[in-house]
């Protein structure tokens, strides 16, 4: 009989030695959206690896230069759906940097509360199915729940769960309903509770831990050099937020932190958005407090905004008014701008050029993802193969975002 | 040059003008419906209106009016500057004028289009004028407010109808009378007037008369808004979705300049506006003219034809190759045609000289029609004079001596280009014994013809026209070709190559660098602008 402690390097057996070239995705239970890695394997470990995005074929950009500066919001939903009032916003507030307007406060609040509502939404899938990817699937069912919550509530203020349309150049497509403040303040205090719920399962759980710490480490110059923002750049020690570093709507009014991280591992980048979720729920609260019940969300401005629908039907002023809107395209000034606001995953930003007339000369959006993305690479070479599921999953690509 | 001054920009003028003239030469538009550059003044639409500064050292002309106060809740006297319409203010050197500066000329602006909205009806989502209206462009530029107005508005008829070629609806009036001005200055037939005063007068036709003379679809193009609507346009189509290209009428001999407006989708042409250009058409075109776009789509040859057998164009061009093949020499003849531009009979030329080797050359069109003094020229034919230049080096023969050739039998093949005969009822292309045609249109040709080539219309390529005063002048393209048609430049090259002798142009730019320049002293038309009447 053989000793069963035979070395194996003295056996006759030889194991090949050239890497493994395997390619996950495009369409790949383990990916997140159509992304696609090809990688060259040694073993179990990743030598080399390719990320590859833009699986999507949707040319946006493009499409956003036919039609109208207003037609333009059903697309930048879709650019980040995890997230679309975040998106909404950012880009109804880069037409109004534009145009040189400001919304009434109301619709300030309003779109803060919206927009922070949002955000947990967005921090909450990606940490639910980081978990889950991980093995923890009771986490990911109970944060998806509080999801469900945050999309019942858009689906009340907006007509849609997901895809929601509602920004508008100058103000929101309908002002609050009675009962939003009521509802975001139940919503958000369900969340806070699952959050509490999903720490007291996870943060003592040694697996959970073990996966995460330690993991996915990227240096603080290598995320900035490769443009990163939001929640994975907070996670190396840089609390660099938009809504800090140069506040819109009533960012500087309102009172929050911004957590940040200290070793940027997926521990970290986990961590952060947890943290970032409770801020959020402060911040819900105040716009809650301050959002007056009632005035104008819309601005006052003809040339903007669309006349009430009776007003079309029944007065040529409201006609005309309506027909120029819709057929012309309300008119931005020539001329060219970028506005940038703190989405889902960092810093979100339109640069936007008009040449007076109703339809965009050019749209070129600023995706965070775009550039978490590009750092994938840089995070998972060298670590074993079942680390692409956590890197992968703390980064939180959004497919959307990705493509050009 | 003398020069005043408007909103701080310096306007040269010269002597004679009118403020809203001079700056409307150099590009700066002062708003207005009734005044247009063809037309006399009227000054009543009070849209124009501009502050004139008194001379220094002289009190401006003041009114008296009275105010609302709110915090006193009564009317107060005050006094303001009397607005002077820009339409009838004569230009003076060193004049002040102040349009977009004066608080006053803007308050006056909102109110005149107030009131000009003020019983106008709901209309905009049925009007053919919405996307080109002056009412809808200037309520958001000078207005932008709701009418305080809350009574019930006037109404008027709807859908009076003019005569063959105009619908009125006298809701949509805004009693600006160009209409009136045109009939009479322009057609020189004053069957137009207004009745009635203040909000209840509309435009009505001369009892027992139509509004039927030749320039009917001019009262519509100049109508600010959707008052007049011509018959041929009506509910076809909405002008947010046409394109515009710079063509020349190909009617008849004078070359107005219009626009060809075409639906880019069905590739479909729509309607012609005519083109500003002070040295041809000033800012007219002719009914004829306007309606002639109907020919574009109507009695198409849009394929190939064997012995009247639709078939491919290119087994068209093969068959005609083949019963040309051998036949060069004195015997065979082709005819030109005064309907087709520059490049068409330059290669139609091209083929006789080069390919076919013979000196048998004619020249066919549409017969003679009506003229008048105005823009209508009884030539009906856009390219006659083009035609006799390209040819100055050979005998050009004209359609009688066709006939005469062909009565004599001196011709046993011909090439025609064209649809027309310039006499209907010759029976000279039907004695022919081999009949190649390239024609654009059903005809006496294509009838006769042994073999047809599809050309396509003047409005589906690139084309230079020589008018009556020898202007050449360039037609852009507007849709792609219709059907299995090409350019018959482009035939005649299909033909030459399939006998063996390639042209020295391949693109309709080589083509078009190849027609002689020498009559090429039309002036440059003006850039085109969306709705541009006036």
């Amino acid at each position: 009989m053989e000793p069963l402690d035979q070395e194996l390097d003295e056996s006759e057996i030889e194991l090949p030695t050239e890497p493994m070239l395997l390619n996950v995705g495009p369409a790949h239970p383990a990916m997140h959206g159509t992304v696609r890695c090809v990688m060259e394997l040694s073993g179990e470990s990743i030598q080399k690896v390719d990320v590859q995005v833009g699986y999507l074929h949707r040319g946006f950009e493009k499409m956003c230069e036919r039609g109208t500066w207003t037609q333009i919001f059903p697309y930048v939903d879709r650019t980040n759906y995890v997230s679309p009032m975040l998106c909404n916003v950012g880009f109804a507030l880069a037409c109004e940097k534009m145009l040189g307007v400001t919304v009434p406060e109301r619709c300030q609040w309003y779109r803060m509360a919206l927009g922070e509502l949002a955000r947990m939404s967005d921090h909450l899938t990606c940490d639910g199915a980081m978990a889950m990817e991980l093995g923890a699937f009771t986490p990911f069912l109970w944060m998806i729940k509080g999801r469900d919550m945050i999309w019942d509530l858009m689906e009340e203020e907006t007509g849609a769960r997901m895809t929601h349309s509602f920004g508008r150049v100058g103000g929101m497509a309908a002002p609050p309903t009675a009962g939003f403040k009521e509802n975001a303040r139940a919503v958000s205090e369900q969340i806070l509770k699952i959050i509490e719920e999903v720490e007291r399962l996870l943060l003592g759980n040694r697996i959970f831990l073990d996966r995460l710490e330690n993991v996915g480490i990227i240096s603080q110059e290598d995320a900035l050099s490769l443009g990163w923002t939001g929640p994975c750049l907070r996670a190396t020690g840089l609390p660099y937020d938009v809504r800090k570093a140069s506040p819109y709507l009533k960012y500087d009014e309102v009172d929050f932190d911004v957590p940040v991280g200290s070793t940027s591992d997926c521990f970290d980048r986990f961590m952060v958005r947890i943290e970032e979720m409770k801020q959020s729920a402060r911040i819900i609260e105040q716009c809650i407090a301050r959002m007056p019940d009632s005035g104008p969300v819309n601005i006052d401005d003809p040339r903007i905004i669309l006349p009430p629908k009776d007003e079309v039907y029944n007065t040529i002023e409201g006609t005309i008014q309506h027909f120029k809107i819709v057929m012309e395209g309300l008119k931005l000034p020539a001329g060219e701008v970028y506005a940038y606001t703190e989405g889902g995953n960092g810093e979100y930003g339109f640069y936007l050029v008009s040449d007076g007339s109703g339809t965009p000369w050019r749209v070129r959006i600023r995706p965070p993802c775009f550039y978490v993305t590009s750092g994938l690479e840089r995070v998972i070479t060298g670590r074993m193969m079942a680390d692409v599921v956590p890197c992968f999953g703390s980064l939180n690509m959004i497919g959307g975002e990705c493509d050009r | 040059m003398p020069t005043f001054k408007l909103d701080e920009r310096e306007i040269p003028f010269e002597p004679g003008d009118t403020v809203i003239r001079a700056a409307h030469r150099v590009g700066v538009d002062i708003p207005h419906y009734c005044w247009h550059p063809g037309l006399s003044v009227a000054a009543n639409c009070r849209m124009c209106l501009v502050e004139v500064m008194p001379p220094p050292g002289r009190p401006a002309m003041m009114l008296d009016i009275l105010t609302w106060d709110k915090a006193k809740g009564e009317y107060v006297p005050q006094r303001k500057p009397k607005l002077q319409p820009a339409c009838q203010q004569a230009a003076a050197d060193g004049m002040v004028v102040k349009s977009q500066t004066s608080e006053h000329v803007i308050k006056a602006r909102s109110a005149v289009q107030e009131l000009l909205l003020l019983n106008h009806p709901v209309d905009c989502p049925i009007c053919d004028q919405a996307g080109e209206c002056r009412l809808q462009d200037y309520w958001l530029q000078h207005q932008a407010k709701s009418k305080r107005m809350r009574d019930e508005p006037v109404h008027k008829p709807k859908g009076v109808v003019f005569g063959p070629n105009i619908v009125y609806d006298a809701e949509r009036c805004i009693v600006c009378t160009r209409c009136v001005r045109v009939s009479e200055e322009l057609a020189q037939d004053p069957v137009l007037s207004v009745r009635e005063r203040g909000n209840l007068n509309e435009i009505v036709v001369s009892p027992g008369r139509q509004l039927d003379h030749a320039y009917t679809l001019m009262t519509e193009y100049v109508c600010p808004v959707g008052a007049l609507t011509a018959v041929d346009f009506r509910f076809k189509a909405r002008v947010w979705f046409l394109r515009s290209a710079r063509t020349v009428c190909v009617g008849c001999a004078t070359g107005c300049n219009s626009f060809t407006d075409y639906d880019p989708r069905s590739q479909k042409v729509a309607r012609y506006r005519p083109r500003e250009n002070l040295a041809v058409n000033k800012y007219w075109m002719c009914d004829d003219g306007m309606l002639d776009h109907a020919r574009i789509h109507e009695n198409r040859v849009l394929n190939g034809r064997v012995k009247g057998e639709e078939t491919t164009r290119e087994t068209a061009v093969q068959k005609a190759a083949e019963l040309l093949r051998g036949k060069e020499g004195p015997k065979v003849g082709v005819v030109l045609s005064a309907e087709h531009s520059q490049e068409d009979n330059l290669a139609m030329l091209w083929l006789a000289r080069e390919v076919l080797k013979t000196s048998l050359i004619f020249v066919s069109g549409r017969p003679e029609g009506v003229a008048d003094n105005i823009l209508r020229h009884s030539d009906k034919n856009p390219n006659s004079a083009g035609v006799a230049e390209l040819v100055d080096v050979l005998p050009l023969r004209s359609f009688p001596d066709f006939e005469d050739a062909v009565a004599k039998g001196q011709l046993d093949t011909v090439v025609s280009l064209g649809s027309a005969l310039p006499q209907p009822n010759s029976t000279a292309p039907s004695k022919v014994k081999t009949l190649i045609a390239l024609a654009a249109h059903e005809g006496p040709w294509v009838q006769r013809a042994a073999v047809v080539l599809p050309a396509s219309s003047w409005a589906e390529s690139d084309g230079t026209f020589v008018n009556a005063n020898g202007q050449a002048q360039v037609s852009e393209k507007a849709i792609s070709p219709q059907g299995d048609s090409r350019p018959a430049w482009r035939l005649v090259s299909e033909l030459g190559r399939a006998l063996g002798v390639a042209p020295s142009w391949r693109k309709a730019q080589e083509i078009e660098a190849a027609v002689p320049k020498t009559a090429r002293n039309s002036s440059s038309p003006p850039a085109p602008s969306a709705g541009a009447n006036g």
